[in-house]
């Protein structure tokens, strides 16, 4: 399979783990953040939720993983794609958690980074297993 | 900014790619703590399973005893994690005296699903999964004596774990419509149930939470399926082993299964009435738990009566696994087999007769609860006769301090600690000071979060080379291990102290004073949730790349004559797919 659309698939089943993760926090935050919240603030777009999610799908399924392939050789814990998207993941996790974070604090913080940095570090697992795997 | 994240995250992202190809021009190889010499998964062809369906209509079809076992231990592992974040949250909540991360109400039902998840869809299902793997090959069956039935009890779990928690998947699938405009008040009827595990009446039956009766009919199906899958054990041992296997052959492991599945049989089924008188009292006015009927003192019986037993239903399969894996890493033969295999059937028969010790302050006649201390401090005998045996097979003994090692000890360690305080709980003047407080909570997680999962993972990381064909990282492993006995305590430990100070259990809010050392618990409880993270990964990432394993003997046991049936098929299994001589190493 081509590699750009090897990326894009394991990209696409990254993205249904993260939004899992996130859906879980998302409910079991019971009302007292709001992960569509955090993504607007992430990608600069606040108060347009539906957009927001939207436009991070299109991120975590296209750009994301196009930006791995262009960088895995650099990257390290390699050879093994997955670890590599790990390493990948845990940045982009810990950018997510910074810039998202907005007004969030006291101890809600600690299920908001924990949770939110795993759920990328997922992302990044399911999407470099797959994207090595269909490499045959 | 628009699209500031992005540029933030691609920034990031080349600096990182940057400064590792930077460091590798200097020499650095990047290297990461994994099972060296792996190899990824795809390049093999199993031929064993070749008259199997493949793919996801196998795991959908399939009768087979050890791909039953894998989904129950799947599905256990699920429900834990669900449960543990749960947990998390718990802990999450009472860093601050003050309920200011949740509310109450939430906080009630985080306590609630948190106790029901891990007793009913974490413990037994994981249990079952190692027994459902492992007995048949103990025993030398071809596999277990009812095989659809245990299929059906296993695909039973599912849908009455999701009846059980339909909660919070309601609560996500009403978000996800309310996004695309679609609004089901159904989804958004259901919240999680804020009575309790015990489920005690009359707050149960008043509740106007239509997720109580979901609940209700999720624990009456997972009665069902816990039954059926006991039956097929007891029957199993009983009718199906080898023909080389007498009951002196009878593996410790498998002793304490039957008499768990023993203890089922007959708890399970009374559970499963009560839960179904409680549905009739909420749903169609009958008085069984009512003052003008039976009383809600009924109640308690009942559920105690299931719910004791019900401890030791989760509890004698952990002991059996220190009884089998602590002497093949003492190099020695397991001391007083037959008086371990006594007090596992001892335990069977006792753990009927202590159910009121839950009751004490509830002004039942204290003749009655006279009886039930003394049955109480008597259980407690045939658990320290396990003890001093596991403690007599490691002395003088050549330990190895291998991951399943660590935990069998640390299990030790910790049931001393959770057993000697359930005997403080079991007399009666002692129990009626720390009742409902944090001392009963931090008394059962010594038991609960110690001994059971601790062996469940020892379990994982002894029996991983046989379910996997690889091998793990046995560093990582080690570190998991000692992560949580250290973990453990902390928690607990702090539990214990706070409720000895008189801290009621069951409160988002708490005084003052108590802060630091509910701050202590959480942090245990951390460390705990990140070697459970740590055991993850080491267990997915070693299935993907772990080195394949070419030599059956991984443990060295045939030195000490411990090469117990399991291992042996094993050898059989690598025999037949790499050849007699263990294979070219490079032939894959």
């Amino acid at each position: 399979m081509h590699r750009a659309l090897r990326a894009v698939t394991g990209g696409l089943v990254g993205t249904v783990v993260l939004s899992g993760f996130l859906l879980v926090l998302d409910t079991q935050a019971r009302g007292t953040l709001s992960v569509a919240a955090v993504v607007g603030r992430f990608l600069g777009i606040d108060g347009r939720p539906l957009i927001a999610i939207a436009l991070f799908a299109i991120v975590t399924v296209v750009l994301w993983p196009a930006l791995f392939v262009a960088v895995e050789g650099y990257l390290p814990f390699g050879p093994d794609p997955a670890t590599r998207a790990v390493a990948f993941a845990a940045v982009i996790g810990i950018v997510f958690v910074v810039v998202g974070r907005g007004s969030i604090t006291g101890p809600i913080l600690v299920i908001y980074v924990g949770f939110s940095v795993l759920a990328h570090l997922a992302y990044g697992f399911a999407f470099g297993s797959i994207y090595g795997r269909l490499a045959g | 900014m628009i699209g500031g994240g992005i540029v933030l995250t691609v920034i990031a992202v080349l600096l990182v790619a940057g400064g590792t190809r930077f460091l590798q021009t200097k020499g650095w190889s990047a290297p990461i703590p994994r099972p060296d010499g792996g190899y990824l998964s795809g390049g093999e062809t199993d031929t064993e399973h070749a008259e199997k369906q493949s793919g996801l209509l196998r795991w959908l079809t399939t009768v087979d005893h050890k791909d039953i076992g894998i989904l129950y231990l799947v599905f256990g592992t699920v429900a834990a994690l669900w449960g543990g974040t749960e947990a998390m949250m718990i802990r999450t909540e009472l860093l601050t005296p003050t309920a200011d991360v949740w509310t109450a109400a939430t906080y009630n039902g985080l306590f609630t699903t948190h106790g029901i998840t891990m007793l009913f869809f974490f413990v037994t299902p994981v249990f079952f999964g190692i027994a459902n793997y492992f007995l048949p090959l103990l025993l030398n069956a071809d596999d277990m004596a009812f095989p659809r039935i245990n299929a059906i009890a296993f695909w039973m779990l599912p849908p009455s774990l999701l009846l059980a928690r339909a909660g919070l998947p309601a609560d996500a699938l009403g978000k996800l419509l309310s996004t695309v405009g679609v609004k089901i008040p159904f989804l958004e009827a259901l919240h999680p149930p804020e009575t309790g595990w015990t489920l005690y009446a009359p707050l149960s039956i008043q509740s106007g939470n239509p997720q109580v009766d979901l609940l209700l009919l999720g624990l009456h199906l997972s009665g069902i399926a816990t039954t059926l899958g006991a039956i097929n054990f007891i029957i199993t041992i009983v009718s199906e082993r080898g023909e080389n296997i007498g009951w002196m052959d009878v593996d410790i492991f498998s002793w304490t299964m039957l008499s768990t599945s023993g203890i089922i049989l007959f708890a399970f089924p009374l559970l499963g009435s009560a839960v179904i008188m409680m549905l009739l009292d909420r749903n169609l006015g009958t008085t069984f738990y009512l003052v003008e009927g039976g009383g809600p003192i009924l109640w308690q019986h009942l559920f105690w009566f299931f719910g004791h037993p019900e401890v030791y239903i989760i509890f004698l399969p952990a002991t059996g696994l220190v009884s089998f894996i602590l002497p093949k890493f003492s190099s020695r033969k397991l001391f007083g087999f037959k008086f371990i295999v006594y007090s596992t059937l001892a335990i069977g028969v006792l753990s009927f007769g202590v159910w009121a010790h839950h009751m004490f302050t509830t002004g039942i006649d204290p003749r009655i609860r006279m009886s039930f201390m003394f049955v109480s401090l008597a259980i407690a005998v045939p658990s320290a006769v396990k003890v001093f045996n596991w403690i007599s097979t490691m002395y003088d003994g050549r330990i190895r301090l291998t991951a399943p090692m660590i935990f069998a000890v640390g299990s030790i360690g910790t049931f001393i600690i959770g057993g000697v305080t359930g005997v403080f709980l079991a007399a009666i003047p002692i129990d009626l000071v720390v009742h409902d407080t944090y001392f009963v909570v931090g008394h059962f997680h010594f038991i609960l979060m110690a001994i059971i999962p601790m062996m469940m993972f020892a379990a994982s990381y002894y029996w991983y080379p046989i379910i996997t064909g690889r091998m793990y990282d046995q560093l990582l492993a080690r570190l998991q291990a000692v992560l949580t006995i250290i973990g453990v305590p902390i928690t607990f430990g702090s539990m214990l102290i706070m409720g000895a100070l008189g801290l009621p259990r069951r409160y988002a809010n708490y005084p003052d004073q108590f802060a630091l050392l509910q701050q202590i618990a959480s942090v245990g409880a951390f460390i705990i949730g990140i070697g459970v993270l740590l055991w993850l990964w080491n267990m997915v990432q070693s299935y993907r790349v772990g080195p394949r394993v070419r030599d059956a003997d991984v443990w060295n046991l045939k030195r000490d004559d411990a090469f117990t049936r399991e291992w042996q098929w094993f050898e059989e299994k690598l025999a037949d797919r790499y050849g007699t001589d263990g294979g070219d190493p490079d032939d894959d």
